[in-house]
């Protein structure tokens, strides 16, 4: 419910605040490790995407990882898309996937080549 | 009235529409009607335009928030009990207070009304300002032999959230039903709910019975025979696999690919060779896009004969069917020609108008079936049918789990995604732990930290969960309801499974169980075994029946009145199929293939809270709540 409280409002402060509070909730109960872990990286997720706004001029926020991955790649940061695979442990099978993607949404037919 | 009471559905039809006639009547002179956007569909199936004309509506509006700019001296509001359509109603009138618009208001609740939305109108200070009524729309006849409460949210209201209203809707229709046609003397079942549903309808009964002033009027509440001999109950969550498969009858892939409303699908107008409104001549521009793509609302029912001849057969034979009727039309077209005489032409000219409607319907059904094939063409529509198959027939293998990993990576649609994954579960009796962590980070990570919700909603129903301690039983049930048809025909079936090539529906095996005693191909098979019929039960079925989840149960309504008992046996059985939960329309089909193959001995009538299919049942147990956008 906390987390619903999250999503209907807009202020990312207030989003990242009631996430925080959804993941203490959830670690309490044994059976929801995975939401609590889920939302812990939501909340590693926003802030991350707040820095990507910053340095890029592209907007990011509310993308989820795999988009926010891609997005990386069609905007040409490997370096930090890959630094994102490996903060949420993204599996390599997937970051190939999005990688092949990205290149041909991005025409990039000598990345294409290389790969 | 109903003396004869032969049993149809038009009954039902023509009670719903007398009512809505009489709740017009009840407001006097001029007036508008406000539909909460949900019943617009119902509505249509019960009453046309006309008619609520002739009974004085001059505007029609949907129930949306904000103000309701009318002329009207009176508007009638028909919503379902919601508190969101009430509180839009409650400001409705607040504004038109504000500006001094005098209005008088009527609300029909459908099909009854709710504590809560009285409150609710309490509450916002304009209880006293309106009438407060009921339209008791509740079974409406979808087709001849089809009945849908069309409560879109059935599923989820049920099994996720608790709220049993749609079970106590269904009681009281049947309850309805019964007095039009008479007790049904079996009602057999099988399912927590459905259990609930008949220890409703037998409670009831017994409510209206004591409630009568006398004996007298109390045998006249029910008449005094049977229309239908026997009701088979079948909670949904006895059986996930089947609305989780693809449907391969046309009407089912019409479903999948377009989505059917109340009978209706919305099409691409240049889809159906229709009308094109386009004007060919003049300035290119004249071409409008918003004219373009305006969908174009289709009903889909029996009265197109080429559509009830289409509907039930496998999507394979229906591409031939369409280009033999298109040949027949040809040549009746031609036939023209041999008119010599001025009778021979008056003749032609007699034949052209149906000539013409067929020949509108069969551009209609040529337009859909091209876009299905296109649909049913796609290499990643056929992988998908290839897992399922194998994950229906009890055959998982790594490369399948990995086709669905690969569903993830490559971002396909969520909703295809979870039905393949949940399929997955349901067979193989949920996932092993290692394997529901990972995809349920992947889910997370691809579509969305909000699907933590959706994930968990499915594992509270059961559709999408880590394998517990609880026996693995599909394998058992494969065998036992003998779902797996290999020699299956698609151009001449001799069985029910031919409605998802190969595989049979487990809730019509059930249907299959209680009223044929077996599960066989053809029909020689349970001929022979049963001497004389057999009352509908689980007798022989007791040991199979226990594989699936929640009670079995046979119950048996005396009517205790001496004038009854079945004058002359009908020669033809009436049974209804009741579905909690919804149905889909492979199940209607595969039904109407056993009323036909039955020799005519039992007809099958249908009577669910709503239509499915696994999308939108999948769909309705997503995370839904308003997201506000984020800024930085």
């Amino acid at each position: 419910a906390v987390v619903v409280e999250g999503y209907e409002s807009g202020d990312i402060t207030e989003r990242i605040n009631k996430f925080k509070v959804a993941t203490k909730l959830y670690q309490d109960d044994k059976e929801h490790l995975f939401e609590a872990k889920a939302t812990d990286d939501q909340v590693k997720l926003l802030n991350l995407q707040t820095t990507l706004e910053r340095d890029t001029a592209h907007t990011f926020l509310d993308l989820t990882i795999s988009e926010t991955i891609s997005k990386l790649l069609i905007l040409g940061h490997g370096n930090r898309a890959a630094k994102v695979k490996a903060d949420f442990k993204v599996p390599e099978k997937r970051f190939w996937w999005l990688k092949v993607k990205a290149l041909v949404q991005s025409s990039n037919w000598d990345g294409l080549e290389k790969f | 009235m109903q003396a004869a009471g032969v049993f149809s559905t038009g009954a039902v039809k023509d009670h719903a529409r007398q009512e809505l006639i009489d709740l017009l009547d009840s407001v006097r002179g001029k007036k508008g009607l406000v539909i909460d956007p949900s019943l617009s569909g119902p509505l249509s199936l019960v009453a046309e335009f006309t008619l609520l004309k002739e009974h004085g509506v001059e505007k029609i509006y949907h129930l949306a928030p904000g103000k309701l700019d009318t002329d009207c001296k009176s508007l009638i509001y028909i919503c379902r009990p919601k508190v969101g359509h009430v509180k839009c109603i409650a400001g409705h009138i607040q504004t038109h207070s504000q500006h001094g618009v005098k209005i008088s208001y009527s609300i029909f609740f459908v099909p009854r009304r709710s504590l809560i939305c009285e409150r609710v109108l309490e509450e916002e200070g304009v209880f006293g300002d309106v009438i407060v009524g009921e339209y008791h729309l509740d079974l409406l006849p979808l087709e001849d032999d089809l009945l849908s409460l069309e409560l879109d949210s059935a599923f989820r209201e049920l099994y996720l959230e608790g709220d049993t209203t749609a079970i106590f809707c269904m009681a009281k229709a049947l309850m309805k039903l019964q007095t039009m046609f008479g007790l049904i003397p079996r009602i057999v079942g099988k399912g927590q709910y459905a259990r609930s549903l008949a220890d409703l309808l037998l409670r009831m009964r017994h409510e209206v019975l004591a409630s009568a002033e006398d004996e007298e009027a109390s045998a006249k509440i029910f008449p005094g025979f049977s229309e239908i001999d026997a009701m088979v109950v079948i909670d949904r969550t006895v059986d996930l696999i089947t609305p989780m498969s693809t449907q391969l009858t046309y009407e089912g892939l019409i479903d999948e690919v377009f989505g059917i409303r109340s009978t209706f699908v919305e099409l691409d107008p240049s889809m159906i060779g229709g009308p094109s409104a386009v004007p060919s001549g003049g300035s290119s521009t004249a071409h409008t896009p918003a004219a373009a793509t305006k969908a174009k609302k289709v009903p889909l029912n029996s009265s197109d004969r080429l559509f009830a001849q289409l509907r039930d057969l496998n999507f394979a034979v229906v591409g031939g069917l369409l280009s033999q009727v298109a040949r027949r039309i040809h040549e009746d077209y031609e036939g023209r020609h041999q008119a010599r005489t001025v009778t021979q032409i008056k003749d032609f000219i007699g034949k052209l108008g149906n000539l013409q409607a067929e020949h509108q319907s069969l551009k209609l059904h040529t337009g859909i079936a091209e876009e299905v094939t296109k649909y049913t063409r796609d290499k990643d529509f056929n992988s998908m049918l290839e897992v399922q198959q194998n994950f229906v027939a009890g055959i998982i293998s790594k490369p399948h789990i990995d086709y669905i990993e690969e569903l993830i990576d490559k971002q396909t649609p969520l909703v295809q995604t979870l039905r393949l994954l949940s399929l997955y579960s349901l067979v193989d009796g949920g996932l092993k732990t290692k394997q529901y962590e990972n995809f349920r980070r992947d889910i997370i990570q691809t579509y969305g930290h909000e699907h933590i919700l959706t994930l968990q909603n499915l594992a509270r129903v059961g559709i999408l969960r880590k394998q517990d301690t609880s026996r693995h039983v599909y394998p058992q049930i494969r065998k036992a309801f003998r779902l797996i048809v290999d020699d299956v025909n698609e151009h001449q079936p001799n069985d029910i499974s031919y409605v998802y090539s190969g595989y049979a529906p487990i809730s019509v095996r059930l249907v299959q169980a209680a009223c044929q005693k077996g599960v066989g191909g053809g029909s020689t098979t349970w001929e022979k075994s049963v001497a004389g019929p057999a009352p509908v039960g689980w007798k022989g079925w007791e040991e199979p029946m226990r594989l699936l989840p929640g009670p079995t149960f046979e119950e048996v309504q005396r009517t205790g009145d001496t004038r009854v008992v079945a004058k002359v046996k009908p020669k033809q059985k009436v049974t209804l199929i009741v579905f909690l939960g919804g149905c889909t329309f492979t199940e209607v089909s595969a039904l109407r293939f056993l009323s036909q193959q039955d020799e005519g001995h039992r007809e099958f009538i249908i009577a669910t809270t709503n239509m499915i299919s696994g999308s939108s049942m999948l769909k309705s147990l997503m995370a839904n709540f308003s997201r506000a956008p984020l800024n930085p």
